[in-house]
């Protein structure tokens, strides 16, 4: 008989009942749709549709397009901004950093339906720009969580290492380029997945936002709604896959160095 | 102070043992409560809170206020009428098919009110209640539902028949409507919104919008695609035109299919968006002339607009028009034998087809009800109350709408005089006139190959084609992604060679 002993490791039960409900269990489901047909039956019919269907294909092209510029966009704003943040001078540092997280408080409906206001204002007509129009609502959306991590890793960077690059002789953009970038990588890896993934299925943004543009995530939908649990469960199931591809490539680096992988 | 606490703890006991007693008078009602779960369209019942002042609907018949929720006034009712408590759970559902899948998944409800068609599809999965025969017994007076149905509402139900029963048997109508194009009448004619084919306009590129909804965008593409058949002179002056018109529209061959997935991707190309909700909102705004619209929404959308001094009209297609019915049906799965429910559920139908109920309802949402009052004509003084022309209005048109409200369609007892544009705008989308009728025809319930088929191609429509994305575009992705692999690979083996 072994009697419960109250230890630090009883206070991760409670995470554990979450993950293995809301975590495994669908997993599971998706499994189980994902491999069969209507009638229940063991298939592969799925899978093979997904890879054999231009439509499928043309869809993950266009979103992997979508979310390949978003990533390089908010990797292009939110890096300057995150370096300028962290090296400047200001005591109001956290102030600064408030700013840019303050619209991520306001519900996010609300932030899109302004975004539909300004963009029509701007381009006249949003329905002649879909690609263009998709990458900015995302960015807008997700830059935030561009912005976090590598702001994270590059106010945490020790500065003497930098110093010691000058003192040496190295020119600005060589300290940047050879130690500053180098050691901000795990933030921008962990930016980079916060970023890339939400915007291939996030497509409840694009719906607000203006409805014709079609990505993963409305594939997924489309099948749903059209009770074929099966197809839509392949297509969710692949993503996953192409998630933990991703992770696996990239999850080592900020292992070792976990600083970037805070978020809030 | 000794007797002080003596006393407090008298009347602790004596409370105490006063308790049970309060409990069994608690439990006796308790025990006859019915719990009646509702679930019904978002936004599809009156809610009141409405403003005395602005709001109040002065009739001949008395003045109509929603005050409070149309589900607490039926709770309130039923008590008052039968002695019986009733306790309604009442939810709501987006899409037919989101209705549909919740089912499949487990909810139970005992009343559900979807589009006929799946209302037809639930009965032939045998999941549905009939409606008792005390039900249709006219002489009850609570039995507002039987008493005041539109005649010509009554014919379609006992007519139409899904496995050889009629609709009439499972389901009781709740609002109904027709589908149609709201446009501004300032950049496009009456003319041209008045065909499905405006959709694919390319003078008005992206300038339209669509329902992103695969049963509503298929009935447009099949009118589009033949729209000559249609409207050639002998089709229309064919005696069976009614019947023809059905068959037409709810064709399901190959060919047709693959004409309205030819159709709807030019359709996609040449519309703003496809919506499930942002329609309205940007047609107040302005954003686009024209939108594919349900005739509720769409008096909604022109009310709206009337609010802002900006001008809608409503047309409806001269291929022809779905007219759709939503029904209330009960389920066996909720229902469950147990007659205090089916009988809770049958008066909560009957409770909101009471004339002033119709009428707050109606005014509250801005569909039409299935109701017509019968003997009582509250609901028609409220057409009345609505569109009438002023006294000193100039421009009047008789208006008829003796098909809906009379047995005899032709009795000319129904006439609203109303300023002419009303025919064109609110009026003509909340209850469309005889001729318009005429075209309309209802779309069936298609069994499940052909529905898979169908939604097929509707994603066909929806997706990207891999052969439509330029070379330049695939390449580009291809080279993004591959680099930023190689780029972390190569950083990883680099650390690991530091170390």
């Amino acid at each position: 008989m072994s009697k419960f002993t109250f230890s630090r490791k009883s206070l991760g039960i409670p995470y554990f009942i979450f993950l293995l409900i809301f975590v495994v269990a669908p997993l599971v489901v998706l499994f189980c749709f994902a491999f069969s047909d209507k009638d229940g039956h063991f298939t592969f019919a799925n899978f093979a549709n997904f890879f054999t269907d231009p439509n499928t294909l043309g869809t993950l092209f266009y979103s992997l397009a979508v979310a390949v510029v978003t990533t390089i966009v908010s990797l292009l704003i939110a890096y300057p901004l995150a370096y300028i943040l962290s090296r400047s001078r200001l005591k109001s540092k956290a102030v600064m950093l408030l700013i840019i997280i303050a619209p991520m408080w306001i519900n996010f409906s609300l932030r899109i339906s302004a975004l539909k206001e300004i963009l029509t204002v701007i381009e006249g007509n949003l329905a002649y720009y879909p690609f263009i129009n998709a990458v900015i609502g995302m960015t807008y959306d997700f830059l935030p969580f561009m912005i976090l991590p590598i702001y994270n890793t590059l106010v945490k960077m020790d500065l003497s290492l930098e110093e010691a690059a000058r003192d040496l002789g190295a020119g600005n953009s060589q300290t940047f380029l050879k130690i500053t970038l180098p050691l901000s990588t795990p933030g921008i890896i962990s930016g980079v997945m916060m970023v890339f993934l939400p915007a291939m299925t996030n497509y409840v943004v694009l719906d607000m936002l203006y409805n014709s543009t079609y990505i993963m995530g409305s594939l997924i939908g489309s099948y749903f709604a059209a009770y074929n649990w099966h197809g839509g469960s392949m297509i969710a199931l692949i993503l996953l896959a192409i998630i933990c591809l991703f992770n696996i490539i990239a999850g080592g680096s900020s292992e070792e160095n976990n600083q970037g992988g805070a978020l809030l | 102070m000794k007797k002080k606490i003596t006393a407090m703890a008298l009347a602790f006991v004596t409370c105490a043992s006063l308790l049970p007693a309060f409990k069994v008078f608690a439990d006796e009602p308790a025990a006859e409560e019915v719990t009646l779960r509702v679930c019904n369209w978002e936004e599809y019942i009156d809610l009141g809170d409405w403003d005395p002042d602005e709001e109040t609907i002065d009739l001949d018949n008395g003045d109509i206020l929603g005050v409070t929720p149309m589900v607490d006034d039926f709770e309130e009712w039923y008590f008052e009428t039968y002695g019986i408590k009733v306790n309604v759970e009442y939810s709501t559902f987006g899409t037919n098919e989101d209705l549909y899948n919740m089912l499949t998944l487990g909810d139970v409800y005992d009343l559900i009110c979807p589009s006929e068609y799946l209302n037809m599809k639930l009965m032939a999965e045998d999941a549905l209640v009939p409606l008792s025969s005390d039900f249709f017994d006219e002489s009850d007076e609570n039995n507002y539902y039987i008493r005041g149905l539109s005649p010509y509402i009554r014919d379609i139900f006992d007519s139409k028949e899904i496995n050889g029963e009629p609709w009439s048997k499972y389901m009781a109508g709740y609002m109904w409507g027709i589908t149609g194009i709201v446009y501004n009448p300032n950049e496009i004619t009456k003319e041209e919104a008045s065909t499905w084919t405006l959709l694919s306009d390319p003078e008005y590129f992206r300038q339209i919008t669509i329902k992103d909804n695969v049963r509503d965008s298929y009935f447009a593409a099949v009118g589009a695609v033949k729209k000559d058949l249609l409207t050639s002179e002998e089709f229309l002056n064919d005696p069976n035109y009614a019947l023809n018109l059905e068959a037409e529209m709810n064709d399901t061959s190959p060919e047709t299919i693959q004409a309205a997935q030819d159709w709807l991707q030019s359709v996609k190309n040449n519309a703003y968006s496809f919506e499930t909700d942002s329609g309205k909102a940007d047609m107040i705004t302005g954003k686009v002339l024209a939108n594919y619209q349900w005739s509720g929404d769409a008096v909604y959308t022109m009310d709206q607009a009337d609010e802002d001094d900006y001008t809608l009209n409503f047309a409806v297609p001269v291929e022809s028009s779905n007219i759709y019915f939503d029904g209330w049906v009960m389920l066996k799965s909720g229902i469950n034998q147990d007659p205090r429910k089916q009988h809770a559920a049958e008066s909560f139908i009957n409770f909101l087809s009471r004339p002033d109920n119709v009428v707050r309802n109606m005014y509250y949402i801005g569909y039409t009800s299935v109701i017509s009052g019968g003997d009582d004509d509250t609901i028609f003084q409220y057409l009345d109350w609505s569109y009438g022309a002023e006294d000193d209005e100039e421009d009047v048109t008789e208006y008829d709408l003796s098909y809906f409200f009379s047995e005899d369609p032709d009795s000319g007892e129904y006439v609203i005089s109303a300023p002419t544009d009303q025919v064109d705008r609110q009026l003509s989308a909340q209850y469309p006139p005889r001729d318009i009728i005429d075209r309309t025809s209802i779309m069936v319930y298609f069994d499940n190959d052909k529905t898979d088929v169908i939604n097929q191609m509707w994603i066909n429509v929806r997706c990207f084609n891999l052969d439509t994305i330029p070379v330049l575009g695939k390449a580009l992705i291809v080279i993004a992604i591959t680099a930023a692999v190689i780029f972390i690979i190569r950083s990883k083996i680099r650390k690991k060679a530091h170390r």
